[in-house]
């Protein structure tokens, strides 16, 4: 794995030296902030209505900051490495298509994290502004890192793969909004659909529903086990893809 | 070079895409020490070549060993013994000189003090001084084309796969380059693509001349042109056929 680290610190290093970053992190932040002003308004409402973890991760907002920055961390991932010719000149190199994949994967997973971690704050920034803020659940909270996490990584692997399939960055963007926008609206299904088993099928999918449970601390097995095999199933399908391109 | 070790063997490459055939059973060796001009019209396989020694695409049929490795089952230990500069100069726009070639340098394993080592040597050898601490988005096409030349030479590889190493490049730069080259010394082989006949005639030990996929000779620039009893450039003229500017000109809008 010696190539590893140089070619996760290159993308890395790639997300902050061009605009993608700071856009992504501007359009991010804009919308978390959308949710903490959400928070404050209710606390100012009352303390009851304060519950922070339904405030951060139970709303559309939280949906809308998912959907809109897992296609802006993937677009450029190989799409612009395609475009550019870069990726021949990478490929030529002794690292092979797992550690290509695994590191643009790795790197765009911690520039997520990043984008995630001023939220860290949110309790002790409340708190400070004098918020009768009613105290924190931790289990809750974890789950629901943890769940934004799963489906962080799940959407992140679906835009890569579709960064994959395309020389244009917009292109790719715009597959991989319509992709993670499926995932997140097909949990809306189940209560339009009118066949129970339908209904039933699709609520096992529903991204919605899996935040919603994170959220309320439930950590389903079968759910974590669904979105670890499914980025890993993706991955996997990225690695092949590169692979063929060599073959072909 | 008689009885130096082949470094790059192509057997019978055949090379068909979707609506054409690139190469049409090409075979060739180079040796160690040897630098060899890869010649020919536009469409004539030059790249194709190229990018099948350097793995980035799979002969059809045939069979290519560059430093004893097969290309298609072995392409990680081929791809650590090579250095391979595709035509346009592909460099990342965003990173500085110094950093793109540490960067280079470690994913082909150089670390520590080999690198730092390496680093300096390269940046020396390829006239990058001054440049090293620039953006690469801010550079001319002929200091690019030197950062190609220096990722290349940083792993001190046994087998250079140049295309079009001189193209776009000013008179004083392609004197670098061509010095630069003649200097790589008997330990490695280069095989570059090139247009210009002039260049590929002062800088090469040996010409191939592709044409339409099929190699149409294999000598030293100076038995072609006696073998004609004519010059090079008129040697290699006999020998191809350029593609015609018009394509099925009778399939055009008057036909």
């Amino acid at each position: 794995m010696s190539a590893f680290f140089p070619l996760w610190r290159r993308e890395l290093g790639a997300y902050f030296r061009t605009s993608i970053g700071y856009v992504a992190g501007t359009f991010f932040l804009a919308i978390a902030g959308l949710g903490l002003w959400r928070q404050a308004a209710q606390l100012a409402r009352s303390a009851a209505e304060g519950d922070l973890t339904q405030n951060l991760f139970g709303t559309p907002v939280y949906w809308l900051a998912l959907l809109v920055a897992t296609p802006l961390l993937t677009m450029r991932l190989f799409a612009e490495e395609h475009r550019a010719g870069t990726l021949e000149t990478l490929l030529a190199a002794p690292v092979t298509e797992t550690q290509v994949v695994l590191a643009k994967f790795a790197a765009a997973c911690a520039t997520f994290a990043l984008l995630w971690l001023p939220t860290l704050a949110y309790a002790a920034i409340l708190r400070h502004c004098g918020a009768n803020l009613p105290e924190l659940d931790w289990g809750p909270v974890a789950a629901a890192y943890l769940g934004t996490a799963l489906v962080g990584a799940f959407f992140l692997a679906l835009g890569l793969l579709c960064s994959l399939l395309t020389r244009h960055q917009a292109v790719a963007a715009m597959a991989s909004l319509a992709a993670t926008g499926l995932a997140l609206s097909g949990g809306r299904l189940p209560f339009y659909a009118h066949t129970a088993p339908f209904r039933e099928f699709a609520a096992a999918f529903a991204a919605t529903r899996h935040l919603a449970d994170f959220t309320a601390g439930i950590v389903d097995t079968r759910t974590v086990v669904w979105y670890v095999g499914g980025t890993a199933l993706l991955l996997f399908v990225a690695v092949r893809i590169l692979e063929a391109r060599r073959l072909r | 070079m008689a009885g130096a070790e082949t470094l790059i063997e192509a057997d019978n490459l055949i090379r068909r895409f979707s609506r054409c055939e690139a190469l049409g059973g090409v075979s060739f060796q180079i040796r160690r020490g040897e630098i060899a001009a890869l010649l020919g019209p536009n469409g004539s396989g030059k790249t194709t070549t190229l990018r099948i020694l350097a793995t980035a695409l799979a002969p059809t049929a045939g069979r290519a060993r560059v430093a004893g490795y097969d290309v298609t089952v072995q392409s990680l230990a081929v791809r650590r013994r090579i250095a391979y500069l595709p035509e346009n100069v592909p460099l990342y726009p965003e990173m500085r000189v110094d950093e793109y070639l540490a960067f280079r340098g470690r994913l082909r394993g150089l670390r520590g003090a080999r690198l730092a080592t390496r680093l300096r040597e390269t940046v020396e050898q390829c006239g990058l001084g001054d440049a090293a601490r620039r953006t690469i988005g801010t550079l001319s096409r002929g200091y690019r084309q030197r950062v190609g030349l220096a990722d290349g030479l940083l792993h001190e590889p046994d087998v250079l796969l140049l295309d079009e190493p001189l193209a776009g490049l000013d008179p004083a730069q392609v004197d670098a380059v061509r010095t630069l080259l003649q200097g790589l010394g008997p330990d490695r082989c280069v095989l570059f693509s090139t247009h210009v006949l002039a260049e590929a005639e002062r800088l090469c030990h040996r010409a191939l001349i592709l044409n339409a996929g099929r190699l149409a000779a294999a000598k030293a620039p100076a038995q072609l042109a006696q073998a004609g009893e004519t010059t090079f450039a008129e040697a290699y003229r006999r020998l191809t056929t350029p593609l015609p500017l018009v394509r099925n000109p009778g399939r055009g809008r008057n036909a």
